[in-house]
């Protein structure tokens, strides 16, 4: 990785920080709202594999985890985990289509709000998963859906896609 | 070989990472790197407050101009200012009803702390729930202005929550409402009517548990905070309403369910009490 690419990496992250603290955490349905950070990881492992999924999903987190009143890390493990599995689910993919990121974006925060529910009620908040996953859920999968196309773009500006054979890089076969 | 070479690194890289995070849970959930992990909390909410505050300078005229389309922008910022002086008038009122009740029960004791006597900072709310798994806001009033962790805060008529991280310049409370919330409480003619206010989540109505089935109880009845030692609130602040109760026969509690007596979801102006629980 190059001072540009960790340069421009690093641009991202603070920039979709902002981004959620500032706008996207007054946006409240049903007292739950659209998670941008959630995304971070799921574009990173879809432009840039499995490897770099799973390192940019756990800086992510970590940067998420300062601004957040639940367990410090916990954003970092959903992330990390989030990055690499969407990284390996689509690596054989081909991304002709335009629609496949909404997918990926909706079925990766679905995962990605479970997993951090599911996680939290096990450090002792069990009102994560019995109280707050249903909005949580109810929220920021559409809103992912809505959010995919310019994140993903923009994680792909600082994270290149590596060739890799078939299927590689983000804008594969599009025009 | 530069296959399997290549092929391994990812799987390294991610157990690496997972190995990273579990320890970091580890250290804060047991406690053992609490004050690195505040510093690191303080620092990020001191250098992220200036963005904070300019955006939310940037926004909210613009929230009020689109809202000015159908309401009137100047009329909603007048209502708020009077929303928020009423319910000051409300708190009083219902903590007064409330204090002359303990008062008949507790006339013995000399110095039975009121409200009115802590010492309070007024601070605004800049962000509200930056989790969705926490109910929580954010005050743009930290340690400079004399706020601390475990302060009480009131808004509205009642109990908002109280504050558990502060940096500087700002401060996050947790809400009556977050899931994880319980506040002891009294209601009733007689002090000794103890209950437990616990919250439902986000959004989420109160659940009240420790009522004997059969207590003598009426809808929109106030529970105020009961002050008992150790407890995370001084006395008599009122905290909620009743909006259902319903007796099981199976049952050792009395169902009841409250909705807290200040609207959580139009916070805009607070005040943190300057008091601290006895350790």
């Amino acid at each position: 990785m190059t001072s540009a690419d960790l340069a421009r990496t690093t641009i991202v992250l603070f920039v979709v920080l902002a981004i959620q603290n500032t706008l996207l955490d007054g946006v409240r349905v049903a007292g739950a709202h659209p998670d941008a950070m959630l995304l971070l990881p799921m574009a990173a492992g879809y432009t840039a594999g499995p490897d770099r999924g799973a390192v940019f999903g756990f800086a992510a987190g970590l940067l998420a985890d300062l601004f957040l009143p639940t367990t410090f890390g916990l954003s970092a493990l959903v992330g990390c985990l989030l990055g690499y599995g969407t990284g390996l689910a689509t690596r054989g993919l081909v991304r002709s289509s335009w629609w496949l990121p909404l997918i990926v974006a909706a079925g990766a925060t679905a995962v990605g709000v479970s997993a951090y529910a599911i996680l939290g009620a096990v450090l002792g908040e069990p009102g994560a998963l019995t109280a707050d996953l249903v909005p949580a859920l109810a929220v920021a999968t559409p809103a992912a859906v809505v959010l995919a196309t310019p994140v993903v773009r923009f994680v792909a500006w600082a994270m290149p896609p590596v060739a890799t054979g078939r299927g590689a890089g983000v804008g594969a076969g599009s025009r | 070989m530069a296959r399997t070479r290549r092929s391994r690194r990812p799987r390294l890289t991610i157990v690496l990472l997972v190995l990273a995070s579990i320890t970091i849970i580890t250290l804060d959930y047991r406690g053992d790197a609490h004050g690195v992990i505040s510093s690191l909390k303080r620092a990020a909410g001191d250098a992220f407050s200036p963005v904070q505050r300019g955006v939310d300078a940037v926004t909210r005229p613009i929230g009020s101009f689109l809202a000015g389309a159908f309401n009137g922008g100047e009329l909603q910022t007048e209502n708020e200012k009077l929303r928020d002086e009423i319910g000051q008038l409300q708190r009083q009122t219902l903590a007064e009803r409330a204090v002359q009740n303990a008062l008949r029960s507790l006339e013995e004791l000399d110095h039975l702390p009121w409200i009115q006597n802590i010492p309070t900072v007024r601070a605004q709310v800049i962000a509200l729930n930056p989790s969705n798994f926490a109910a929580t806001v954010e005050l743009n009033v930290g340690t400079a202005s004399g706020v601390d962790d475990g302060m009480p805060v009131v808004g509205g008529a009642g109990l908002v929550g109280h504050v558990i991280a502060t940096s500087s310049s700002t401060s996050t409370v947790e809400l009556i409402t977050d899931a994880g919330s319980n506040v002891g409480v009294t209601f009733g003619s007689s002090s000794g009517n103890q209950a437990s206010v616990a919250g439902g989540g986000i959004g989420k109505p109160l659940s009240v548990t420790l009522i004997t089935p059969g207590t003598a109880l009426q809808k929109g009845e106030v529970f105020t905070t009961s002050g008992l030692p150790n407890l995370a609130y001084p006395p008599l602040i009122p905290v909620a309403r009743i909006t259902r109760f319903s007796s099981n026969a199976s049952s050792t509690d009395e169902a009841v369910t409250a909705v807290p007596v200040s609207d959580l979801s139009r916070l805009y102006y607070v005040d943190v009490l300057q008091w601290q629980p006895a350790a």
